[in-house]
């Protein structure tokens, strides 16, 4: 028996690692293990107060911040019977697409795309791609100027709460948001052209299930009621447990998913599987020109399907800020009711993000938090161990066997302190 | 004459991962960061990590495993200069908010029930300082761009960092923003540390305390303003121990014990 281990994954969010056991020639299993700690976090809110609750939970994970955020919110107002002014939607709306721009130009640009250019960091791309580095710092740096300018902090801003928002950000600002956009597209594009020119090795390749929510009106989005599953299933945001069915690993501190005994992926592919068609403006084009059935099969178009969400994200602030300003500012909705139970469903950068409350007498009961790492790490570690199989019987070297494992679990974007979130129902 | 570039490692444990995104955040410094220290390791950004003397270690994260505890002394052994940064390595962050007051192994057993997890032993998280001796801390749920950068320079200079030591209240005064507790509403603010640039109540909500407990000498008078606004120091603990947690339990003690001697 021999390992073939990557210690500590590099360009990754949160501290994991895989090991590849062999029994001969044959993989006997690949794991991505969390070595990130465990943190209790849905034990430790019980008891609190849902604004309470509200402060703590996005803490979970940094780069996700607002998506945690909005996931709590629509699960606490839905809990307590909050119907949330539309300004407040729509200034939701506007700060999911920047996180998603924030968070898909540093995974695309400073993560991933080293290991397709052969470099070891997007610092050691400088003297030979230095506009790219350059351009993903931009999109970055604007991702985070719209964070900051709708939740009050470029990470953990507090101001998105119950009901609506502490101050509505100023027109100024989103004057100033939506001209910027317009000038960063050009950069966005160029994010799709480069991530469409790279090779995709075919290792990993294996038909897949998807999974994402169904945003409203029939258009893509970040938020929705209702999930759909790629082989044509919708099924309520509430029934949530029936798709994630979370159950224990012993090589981890993060829990792990299966769907009618399957594994599944969710994340900007599974976005584009599920409602690319619903995409519009250059990033419809770019989706036709480049999306093909290799998509269903193989992670790494993860990648791509990244830059592609980016620019049709970028496409669509303008708009969203355009409509922010439009409203005068309501009142913060209040609770109708102090028990109740309620599930929010976003789709966070890296999937789908569910987060299920039960409220008793205004207090926490029960928080139940399922985030997209956690349901994609089987898939991650099924993908992996085909990677690893075939490359060893095309005997090629263990360098590059490491290389391309890492680059399997790279490519799901995983954010590993998420992961490491846990559950608090038993199901041993 | 040309000063050596500080050897600098950044090292993440039990957290949100939010302090190392906000290195990665300094996007117009980014590349001038990497040019003027020499980043030997930084696991979130880069493959090719090199672990060896430090001058610097940067620390983010709580200590909740063994592993993590084996590798935190280890790295404190290679390294000059260790400065905690957020609130996680300084206070213990969200995940150690009940830390000193038991429970823990019942948290623990609702979540994972009585499955082995074998890859390593996990206990309630605590700041770095309950294992290793802190130089520095840099809080912050997550650290502030500018007090970071503020304190890299100095760094590279030689210089000690200057962070400030007053409560959120004197940055809140600077603004010049509508007191929060005068509008009725319980604020963090009088007991928590300041260099966020007063960022809640600016937007007109309560401050929740993400800097941990303020290290300021008048910390009584602030104490006493919150107790005539009606708050009693359960209240004030349940509130601002989430981020703060057995630190801010301490820092109410003493203030309690402080009044009662006077």
């Amino acid at each position: 028996m021999r390992e073939l281990n990557v210690e500590a994954l590099a360009r990754v969010e949160g501290d994991g690692g895989i090991t590849v056991t062999l029994d001969g020639k044959k993989v006997k299993s690949v794991t991505l293990d969390i070595h990130e700690g465990p943190r209790l976090i849905e034990q430790l809110v019980k008891g609190m107060t849902p604004a309470d609750d509200l402060n703590v939970i996005p803490r979970i994970c940094a780069i996700c911040t607002l998506s945690h955020r909005y996931s709590a919110i629509r699960g606490l107002e839905k809990a307590l019977g909050i119907t949330p002014p539309e300004k407040a939607q729509l200034t939701r709306e506007l700060m999911m697409l920047g996180e998603n721009v924030e968070s898909n130009s540093l995974h695309t640009f400073l993560l991933a795309l080293p290991d397709f250019l052969g470099y070891p960091s997007a610092i050691a791309m400088l003297n030979d791609y230095a506009d790219d580095v350059k351009r993903a710092l931009r999109l970055k740096k604007y991702g985070n100027h719209v964070m900051a300018v709708t939740s009050g902090r470029i990470v953990h801003g507090e101001n998105p709460v119950l009901g609506g928002f502490g101050k509505y950000p100023a027109r100024k600002a989103l004057e100033e948001i939506k001209l910027k956009a317009h000038e960063l597209v050009p950069d966005a594009v160029r994010a799709v052209e480069l991530f469409a020119s790279l090779e995709y090795p075919t290792y990993s390749e294996a038909d897949m299930m998807f999974m994402s929510v169904n945003a409203p009106k029939k258009s893509f989005g970040f938020a929705g009621d209702n999930i759909l599953i790629s082989n044509g299933k919708e099924v309520s945001a509430e029934d949530y447990k029936k798709l994630t069915n979370e159950r224990v690993v012993t090589h981890s501190f993060a829990k792990r998913s299966l769907y009618q005994d399957g594994t599944f992926t969710v994340g900007a592919n599974a976005r584009m599987v599920n409602m690319g068609k619903r995409l519009d403006g250059q990033a419809a084009d770019l989706f036709k020109e480049h999306y093909n059935d290799r998509w269903l099969k193989n992670p790494l178009y993860n990648n791509l399907a990244q830059a592609i969400e980016m620019l049709w994200s970028l496409e669509h602030i303008p708009d969203a800020a355009d409509q922010v300003a439009s409203m005068e500012d309501p009142a913060t909705a209040e609770p109708t009711r102090q028990t109740g139970s309620g599930t929010g469903a976003v789709e966070a950068p890296r999937g789908t993000l569910y987060h299920h409350y039960e409220i008793k007498d205004g207090l926490i009961d029960v928080a139940d938090i399922i985030t997209p790492t956690a349901q994609n790490l089987d898939d991650i570690e099924r993908h992996m161990k085909l990677t690893a199989e075939r490359m060893l019987s095309e005997g090629k070297k263990d360098d590059e066997v490491r290389l391309h494992l890492e680059m399997v679990a790279r490519a799901y974007d995983p954010c590993i302190s998420c992961a490491t979130h846990l559950v608090t129902l038993k199901r041993i | 004459m040309t000063r050596q570039s500080p050897k600098v490692g950044v090292y993440g444990f039990t957290g949100c991962a939010g302090d190392q995104l906000m290195i990665l955040n300094c996007e117009d410094q980014l590349v001038d960061l990497f040019g003027a220290t020499e980043i030997r390791s930084f696991v979130m950004a880069k493959s090719d990590n090199h672990e060896g003397e430090l001058d610097v270690a940067f620390i983010e994260g709580s200590i909740s495993t063994e592993e993590q505890l084996k590798k935190l002394k280890e790295i404190r052994e290679r390294a000059k200069v260790v400065i905690a940064i957020g609130t996680c390595a300084s206070h213990g962050g969200p995940q150690a908010m009940k830390l000193g007051e038991g429970g823990w192994e019942e948290r623990y057993r609702k979540v994972y029930g009585n499955a082995k997890i074998t890859i390593s032993k996990a206990f309630e998280a605590q700041p770095i300082d309950a294992f290793v001796k802190v130089d520095m801390y840099i809080p912050g749920c997550p650290i502030d761009k500018g007090e970071f950068l503020a304190a890299v320079s100095k760094l590279v200079a030689g210089r000690h960092p200057y962070l400030y030591k007053f409560p959120v209240c004197t940055e809140c005064k600077w603004k010049e923003n509508p007191c929060i507790l005068y509008a009725g509403k319980f604020c963090g603010g009088p007991l928590t540390k300041a260099g966020c640039g007063a960022v809640c109540p600016s937007y007109g909500l309560p401050c929740v305390g993400c800097w941990g407990p303020t290290d300021d000498l008048n910390v009584s008078s602030e104490y006493k303003l919150l107790k005539e606004k009606g708050y009693n120091p359960d209240e004030i603990l349940r509130k601002l121990r989430k981020f703060g947690g057995a630190k801010v339990a301490q820092l109410l003690k003493d203030v309690e014990n402080k009044g009662a001697k006077a």
